[in-house]
């Protein structure tokens, strides 16, 4: 038998930053967007907070256009401080295709 | 995307809705987003990463065993394929026989981290760009260019976590300035861009620099990258100026662009989405005069077009790289031309008037672009396609012969340099290069 051994390509991962922890329940949270305005987010976001006001009566959803919007804004130092800042229990992001 | 959070250090899986492409089209029915509500509400509340974690340490040689050799290889690439490590090419098995003789061309260590391959986040490691580059059936001497351009893709400025993943797959153009460019065989002359015998780094190196893409960034098409196309991605496109053929004062690119000394070893990174073919010399009795006139004229025309992918560096990137041969570089020194003056011309007549941008609907591109600097260019009419001559890339390269100029539109925030360090064994490994492929030297190529 002949056998080849040889090197996996992929690379190794590391995790430095955990997710953050998950909500208990969504009544009576605060809840933000953080959009790069693209794909229908103008529909679809808007649509979401509507969905979740409506099951949530105790919800607060901010608006689509709280932080700033966009694929060169959202990733900034600048717009992770005003989400802090704004005392949000959590975001959702979008859109991605 | 289903990977791009990993490259931020979080686990590879996240909390994801994912929808068909067409509900994010305009005029969309988007009732499914209330009707998976759901899965976003799960998302927030009950959703755990699934993620075990990396084992510690080296990872685990892979292995296949058959009755014969070629039986083992054929399972290699079958194994490597199927794991989506592979690009439909025959592959080398990155055995450890052929990447620690790869690594004889690295002044670093094999554990030395240069970073994380957006967007997956693999660690990049010195091996690991061995690995790839014994992959693409590289030599160690080829390993010095790739471990330069795979820093400059990784460096913050170039943005290149979004580069990969884009849908207009945008792909790495390295151009290689310096004495090592005719030394590793890559080529600078006739098929400069594609496939040589005689020249094989080029496609070595740009076709590892692709598999640490999709394999270590992440980058497998529809789901790692979302490059509709996706064209010049076996082998990227890694090439070499042509100095010699450079007419006296006309510097280097290197030296032009990013202030590296003449003759010193160099890449520069530009991030190109297309080459077009100019067929630049005319067809009947003309003077040298009219000949370069309208030849550059009609490279103008070419880039006289409203690529919104190039807004991405309007100001500090470059709209593409201009690539014209050697004998035509020599005329144009002959008349009185100089790099900086065939940029300012192709500038100044590739500009748009802004009704053509108006038609193509481009103003509304330039509206939401993030740099102030590109916004406020939409005052301007005719509408350069840079904010300065100096942004375009303009080459001295390909066979010499006077008929076509080459354009390769880009979408790159930068055009981003790296000088290349050679390790002290370098001449050796020159010598095992003729010794394995035959002299090198102009004087021996066909």
């Amino acid at each position: 038998m002949v056998k080849i051994e040889f090197h996996d390509p992929s690379g190794r991962l590391e995790v430095t930053t955990p997710h953050a922890p998950r909500l208990a329940s969504l009544e009576g949270k605060r809840i933000g967007f953080v959009s790069n305005e693209q794909w229908q987010a103008y529909r679809m976001l808007p649509l979401l907070k509507e969905t979740l006001e409506a099951d949530f009566p105790a919800i607060e959803v901010l608006p689509v256009d709280a932080f700033p919007q966009g694929n060169a804004l959202i990733p900034t130092e600048e717009t992770a401080a005003l989400v802090e800042k704004s005392g949000v229990d959590a975001v959702i992001v979008g859109n991605a295709a | 995307m289903k990977n791009a959070v990993s490259g931020l250090g979080l686990a590879p899986d996240a909390a994801m809705v994912t929808f068909p492409i067409e509900l994010f089209l305009p005029g969309s029915d988007i009732a499914s987003v209330r009707a998976r509500k759901r899965e976003f509400y799960d998302g927030l509340t009950r959703w755990k990463s699934e993620f075990a974690g990396a084992a510690p340490g080296e990872k685990p040689l892979l292995s296949v065993e058959a009755a014969s050799h070629e039986e083992a290889l054929f399972k290699a690439n079958n194994l490597l394929l199927t794991s989506l490590w592979g690009d439909g090419l025959p592959l080398w098995p990155a055995t450890r026989t052929r990447v620690d003789w790869i690594l004889k061309g690295s002044v670093l260590p094999r554990t030395h981290v240069l970073g994380k391959f957006p967007p997956r986040g693999g660690v990049t490691t010195i091996e690991t760009c061995a690995i790839a580059l014994a992959m693409a059936g590289g030599r160690p001497e080829y390993l010095p260019v790739l471990v330069a351009a795979v820093d400059a893709c990784l460096d913050t400025e170039s943005g290149f976590d979004q580069l990969q993943a884009t849908s207009g797959g945008p792909f790495p153009a390295v151009i290689v300035n310096g004495p090592i460019r005719k030394q590793i065989r890559l080529n600078s002359g006739f098929g400069c861009l594609g496939p040589d015998p005689q020249h094989p780094a080029g496609a070595s190196i740009g076709r590892a620099l692709r598999l640490l893409q999709q394999n270590v960034g992440g980058a497998l098409p529809g789901t790692g990258t979302m490059a509709i196309f996706g064209a010049m991605r076996y082998t990227n496109a890694v090439f070499g100026e042509d100095e010699d053929g450079l007419p006296p004062g006309w510097l280097p690119h290197a030296a032009e662009r990013h202030g590296f000394a003449s003759g010193s070893d160099s890449i520069s990174l530009v991030f190109a989405s297309g080459v077009t073919n100019i067929r630049r010399r005319g067809a009947k009795k003309e003077t040298p005069e009219e000949d370069i006139l309208n030849g550059l004229h009609r490279m103008a025309d070419f880039m006289r077009t409203p690529n919104l992918a190039a807004l991405a560096g309007y100001e500090k990137g470059t709209p593409g790289i201009m690539m014209i041969p050697p004998v035509v570089a020599q005329t144009m020194a002959g008349l009185g031309w100089t790099k900086p003056s065939v940029r300012e011309f192709l500038w100044e007549h590739s500009r748009i008037p802004l009704e053509q941008m108006r038609r193509a609907g481009a103003p509304a591109w330039i509206e939401i672009d993030a740099n102030p600097v590109t916004r406020a260019s939409i005052d301007l009419d005719p509408w350069p396609i840079c904010t300065k001559p100096d942004n375009i890339v303009f080459l001295v390269a390909g066979g010499s012969h006077p008929t076509h100029s080459q354009w390769l539109q880009a979408h790159s925030p930068r055009v981003t340099g790296r000088m290349i360090t050679l390790p002290e064994s370098f001449d050796r490994l020159l010598a095992d290069a003729d010794r394995d492929l035959g002299c090198g030297d102009d004087v021996c190529l066909v």
